[in-house]
């Protein structure tokens, strides 16, 4: 059974790169979303395992979706955040944030993402 | 107002006849029972007004109070004559008998300056004029005011209009004297210390005089005996032939003070003191201790206070009124003073003028403190624009191309596990790379333009300005540039301002073209930026050309916007280049 995985990004370029590499590995991207506000409803209707999530969205940053889909009922999806600085500049905001892990955009692989999940 | 001597001569002679007709036709008045009392009286109020006002007439000053106090005089004599036992000179002087009072209310409203200042003191004056001829008329021709023989010789019998004329007169009087009363109160209690000291004597005799006309009015009006009306008109009388001397009083005490101010001002002048002293000593000197200064900053078309910050004076704050200081024919300052104060507007000016030198010193300092806080507020504008242009950099870098090249470098990372396996969608995988990389290098091709274009260090403004205007939207005619070498900094300004303005072009302008011209002539370059657009663009609006006015500015040049509403825009910068 492939994983299931909801891309939120706002840059369309970045997102069909990661779906590409994604998919070749083994999962199954069931969506992707460009904003941080749909992500709770977009998570209860597709019900993704894992939520690969941007920490810099354009109306409102990748920790406070993790908080509302921490708080939110139902099924909680493991997040894995991502962006293009490294862990250092969010090192404690990451650890405070709830989510599963980090992984820098530079570094992002299908192997990061298991090694997190698992 | 200058009088010749003959028409003072004149208006003398002319006062001096009537007053001995009046006093022999009083004396021999029949329809009078204090004929003494009354001539003298008479005599000594028309010639006490008369020559008062003709004293004052002649030195020149205080505006028309010599001649209104002529007129008082001249009209009072008239008064008299309507004692007279003739019947034509009693009919005259008995149409004109009441003007006295019009007059009187004149000068009164409009001592010391000798105009009437306020729209309520005209509206007063009109009132009073109208009430005293055009109803006085009326009133005459349809009643016989005189007691005795003669009778008049113009009286129409109709009792009910003269029943309803009298009595509107007389309502129209007690009303007017009223008011008049209050607005005296009123300007005695508003004003400055001085100008109160100046307003004494003619508030109290003038309130008094009015007081004793309206209770002569209503003792008239209630029918009450002959008696008690004929000692009210005697002290009636007797007030206003005190007047004229509680003018020249008010007028000559209105000399000294405005002298002591002009004394106290120049004597603290004289002190120094520092900034601030000046704007002191002016409070001191005409007693308003809200009084501010501004001074005139031409370059910045403003009034701006001591300290250099900007100040309204046109219109002036709420309660205050502004005087405009000139020095030598040249508006150098605003006095922001309060009200009270209007009506002495000459000794504002008086003022003014004699510490015209020490403003213009100040305000040469309050110009400097202008242009640093001018410069601070650039400056401060400046980072707030480094600040803002470095956090967008990072935006513009950080959605663009930093995300293409994370994607690309996924996209590698796949190539490279593909190779082998997959050759065909290694390919593909590896086409879509270079798209991004393509699109990542136009990106920051943008980016690098946007903070200093290298086209203009590496071949000059010529190439950069056609480079402009080959990527802008609305075509663009590039009249001419210079063809040396300008400054980098020059050349940098000059590439922003025209970029600047060719993207305010194609957004807002709506034009079909635009020209663009750089001119180095005489130790600056003109750049002049038109487009033939709908107009109508705000220098306020927008961080643009505030940033590029800046830029312009910290070389010492000028920017000014030219955008009458359907007429196109005009962008002009001038930028000293020796």
């Amino acid at each position: 059974m492939r994983e299931t995985v909801l891309i939120v990004d706002d840059h369309p370029s970045f997102r069909a790169s990661a779906r590409r590499m994604l998919e070749a590995d083994g999962y199954d991207v069931v969506g992707e979303l460009d904003n941080g506000d749909g992500v709770v409803a977009a998570v209860e209707k597709l019900n993704p395992e894992v939520v690969l999530l941007d920490v810099h969205l354009p109306d409102i940053d990748g920790f406070e979706v993790t908080r509302r889909l921490l708080d939110a009922d139902g099924a909680s999806p493991q997040i894995v955040l991502i962006s293009s600085h490294d862990l250092t500049d969010l090192d404690e905001a990451v650890c405070a944030s709830g989510a599963r892990g980090f992984v820098a955009k530079s570094e992002l692989s299908a192997e990061a993402i298991s090694l997190l999940i698992r | 107002m200058t009088a010749p001597r003959r028409t003072l001569i004149g208006l003398a002679g002319l006062a001096f006849l009537m007053g001995i007709a009046a006093f022999v036709v009083m004396l021999n008045g029949e329809h009078n029972v204090h004929r003494g009392a009354f001539a003298g009286l008479f005599l000594a109020t028309g010639w006490g007004f008369v020559g008062v006002g003709l004293w004052v007439w002649k030195q020149r000053s205080a505006g028309n109070i010599g001649p209104l106090m002529v007129a008082v005089g001249l009209s009072g004599l008239l008064k008299g004559l309507a004692f007279s036992n003739d019947s034509v000179v009693f009919a005259i002087a008995s149409v004109g008998e009441v003007l006295i009072y019009a007059v009187l209310i004149q000068l009164l409203l409009s001592f010391p300056s000798g105009r009437l200042e306020t729209r309520l003191d005209r509206l007063l004056v009109t009132i009073a004029y109208v009430n005293t001829t055009v109803v006085q008329l009326g009133v005459f021709l349809f009643t016989d005011p005189a007691k005795a023989d003669p009778s008049n010789p113009l009286l129409i019998e109709n009792s009910e209009a003269a029943g309803v004329l009298s009595a509107a007169q007389l309502d129209i009087s007690i009303a007017l004297l009223g008011a008049v009363v209050a607005v005296l109160y009123r300007r005695w209690r508003s004003g400055t210390p001085g100008r109160a000291r100046v307003f004494a004597p003619i508030v109290a005799v003038g309130g008094l005089t009015f007081l004793l006309l309206m209770a002569a009015l209503v003792v008239e009006q209630a029918g009450l005996s002959s008696d008690i009306s004929d000692a009210q008109t005697l002290a009636l009388f007797a007030s206003i032939a005190c007047l004229p001397f509680a003018f020249l009083v008010g007028l000559l005490r209105s000399r000294f003070s405005e002298a002591d101010a002009i004394s106290e001002l120049l004597a603290q002048l004289g002190e120094g003191g520092g900034r601030g002293a000046l704007r002191n000593a002016l409070a001191d000197a005409l007693g308003d201790p809200t009084l501010e200064l501004a001074y005139w900053v031409l370059d910045q078309d403003a009034y701006v206070d001591a300290a250099g910050q900007p100040v309204r004076v046109d219109p002036a704050p709420a309660g205050k009124v502004s005087t405009i200081i000139e020095h030598e024919g040249e508006r150098i300052a605003a006095i922001v003073h309060s009200p009270g104060l209007a009506e002495d507007r000459e000794l504002v000016q008086t003022a003014g003028a004699a510490a015209g030198l020490t403003l213009r010193n100040e305000r040469l300092d309050a110009e400097l403190r202008a242009k640093v806080a001018e410069l601070q507020a650039s400056r401060s504008r400046i980072v707030q624009a480094g600040y803002e242009q470095r956090r967008r950099l990072e935006r513009d870098l950080h959605d663009g191309a930093q995300q293409r090249l994370m994607a690309l470098g996924i996209d590698l990372r796949m190539v490279r596990e593909r190779i082998e396996h997959d050759p065909q969608g290694a390919a593909e995988l590896l086409d879509e790379s270079l798209h991004e990389l393509n699109e990542a290098t136009a990106e920051l091709r943008e980016l690098a333009r946007g903070i200093h274009p290298a086209v203009l260090t590496n071949r000059g403004l010529h190439a950069a300005l056609k480079g402009l205007a080959s990527r802008s939207p609305v075509p663009v005619e590039l009249l001419q540039t210079p063809a040396d070498r300008l400054p980098p900094s020059v050349e940098s300004a000059v590439y922003f301002v025209v970029a600047e303005a060719l993207t305010n072009a194609a957004r807002y302008s709506r034009a079909q073209t635009v020209t663009v011209g750089v001119v180095r002539d005489n130790g600056h370059v003109d750049v002049e930026v038109r487009d033939d657009g709908v107009g109508g663009a705000d220098a306020d609006q927008g961080s643009g050309l505030r940033g590029l006015q800046d830029r312009v500015a910290a070389l010492d040049g000028r920017l000014e916007l030219t955008s009458p509403q359907g007429l196109g825009t005009i962008l002009r910068a001038t930028i000293p280049c020796a």
